[in-house]
């Protein structure tokens, strides 16, 4: 229910409605597409094509800075819904994430019309997409509850996450492919939960994307520490978090 | 029967008066290391219990005091220290309007609320047609209520906490809300709810309303317990310590 009121209140201030929610993306990548492919010629930067390459990964990554965003000022929008709602405080995490998934789930179409003006296919290792999807969404419900809930404490933390998400963009194998890193760093860079759950996505068009399954395991390790710490923060600081409601 | 059990409990608030003064001065002043955020300690070591069919009288000089010990009885805080059992369903009645969209229909604030009071959708539908009945609201179903009249938030608030259908009713301040022909039937139906055997624990600031529906109070000072007595004992209580200042 209270998905529904987020996507309303959102959409209704704009003429063009849900549409946006396929258009933003959509400008945004071809604006990149542009810049790097285009602008900056036969870089070996990512794969061919590039247009559907890059796609594939900056829908997940807006996806992914949306939320964590919106999860700093959950609690600082929903004052007084919490005085009197007897659900359960985590409903309010579950919601930001939920309704930025709808989104996601409505930009989709995206890809679908880059495969179609490249012509190409994913294959067999596609059937990993959908579980990247369900692992981003468990990311993102601990990352939420453990940024949520923290962001109440300290308020700075709000600008923080901006700049920690602004250089995880750039650490991330979104503009370019995970191939492009030196395969000395390759261990490094899974620390990044990130690293593994956009390898996933890209799997099925580029196989050569899974470099070993270390760095897959060490990747959702990352991230599944992540939700577990989200979880903790989040029952800790729930006293403190109603009273500032 | 007991229904609510408080066990020695405390609890600390954050300030929640805003310092006077410009943004620039606020920066400045948390600049120089005044932490804006200090706690207040609220409550200190209540013990009490509430029993089913009580109808109890918060009755204290503090307003958040009064709103923090609703909040505990409906489980929307958390105590420092001590417990409070629940051994039925509470409904809190705590500043609903201002949790309404504006943006949103009449209709469509009430499933909010209603959900966020803890009702399923289909419960919702049901009972619709009775809140929106009770509320007199008939016209405005499907408008948005900020086209409405602005008492439109605080009867739809109230319709829908009393379609709730739970054992304890919390209610702080708003108690009294709409015009005198809304009241009168707010009134009435405490009253029935009460015949029926529920519970109240009513925060307000008039003492009018404590003398018509509690007949028990608790009288607080300095976030201790000081009286559990009855509604006219306590509130004569209240008039002392309010001619006496304080420190004497």
């Amino acid at each position: 229910m209270l998905v529904l009121r987020d996507l309303q209140k959102k959409y209704t201030k704009f003429r063009l409605g849900y549409l946006w929610s396929l258009l933003e993306p959509l400008g945004m990548s071809l604006v990149l597409w542009l810049v790097f492919s285009v602008l900056l010629g036969e870089r070996a930067l990512g794969l061919s094509p590039y247009l559907l390459f890059l796609s594939v990964a900056i829908l997940p990554w807006w996806w992914f800075t949306k939320c964590v965003n919106a999860s700093t000022k959950i609690f600082r929008r929903s004052r007084g819904e919490l005085a009197f709602a007897t659900l359960p405080p985590q409903i309010w995490v579950m919601r930001t994430v939920l309704s930025s998934s709808v989104e996601f789930v409505f930009s989709l179409p995206v890809i679908v019309l880059a495969v179609a003006l490249t012509q190409d296919l994913p294959g067999m290792y596609f059937l990993f997409f959908p579980i990247a999807i369900l692992l981003q969404f468990l990311l993102l419900y601990g990352v939420g509850l453990l940024v949520s809930s923290l962001s109440i404490v300290i308020p700075d933390l709000a600008r923080v996450v901006k700049i920690v998400l602004r250089a995880m963009f750039y650490l991330s194998p979104i503009l370019y492919s995970i191939s492009n890193i030196p395969q000395s760093l390759h261990t490094i860079a899974a620390i990044n939960p990130l690293v593994g759950i956009l390898g996933l996505y890209r799997i099925g068009w580029w196989p050569e994307e899974h470099t070993s399954m270390a760095a897959l395991v060490i990747s959702l390790s990352v991230a599944a520490g992540l939700f577990i710490a989200g979880i903790y923060t989040f029952h800790r600081l729930k006293p403190r978090l109603l009273k500032e409601a | 029967m007991n229904i609510i059990d408080f066990v020695n409990v405390s609890l600390t608030m954050p300030r929640t008066k805003r310092r006077k003064g410009s943004g620039r001065k606020q920066r400045l002043r948390r600049f120089a290391g005044e932490t804006s955020r200090s706690m207040v300690p609220v409550i200190e070591d209540v013990s009490f219990t509430v029993n089913k069919g009580d109808s109890v009288a918060i009755v204290s000089g503090k307003p958040i005091l009064r709103t923090a010990l609703v909040r505990l009885a409906a489980g929307t805080l958390i105590p420092d220290t001590g417990t409070v059992t629940r051994l039925a369903s509470v409904v809190p009645m705590i500043s609903i309007a201002r949790a309404m969209g504006p943006t949103f229909t009449v209709r469509q604030n009430a499933y909010l609320v209603g959900g966020l009071l803890g009702m399923k959708p289909g419960e919702l539908a049901e009972k619709l047609p009775g809140i929106i009945e009770f509320a007199d609201l008939g016209n405005y179903l499907d408008r948005h209520l900020n086209g409405a009249p602005s008492s439109t938030r605080q009867r739809l608030a109230w319709s829908i906490a009393m379609a709730v259908d739970a054992d304890v009713y919390a209610i702080d301040q708003t108690l009294v809300v709409g015009e005198l022909e809304f009241r009168q039937k707010c009134w009435s139906a405490v009253d029935k709810l009460r015949e029926n055997g529920a519970t109240f624990l009513i925060s307000s600031d008039g003492a009018k309303q404590y003398r018509r529906f509690c007949d028990r109070g608790l009288y607080f000072e300095q976030g201790a317990l000081i009286a559990d007595t009855t509604v006219p004992e306590a509130l004569a209580l209240a008039r002392k310590a309010r001619r006496e200042p304080r420190g004497e």
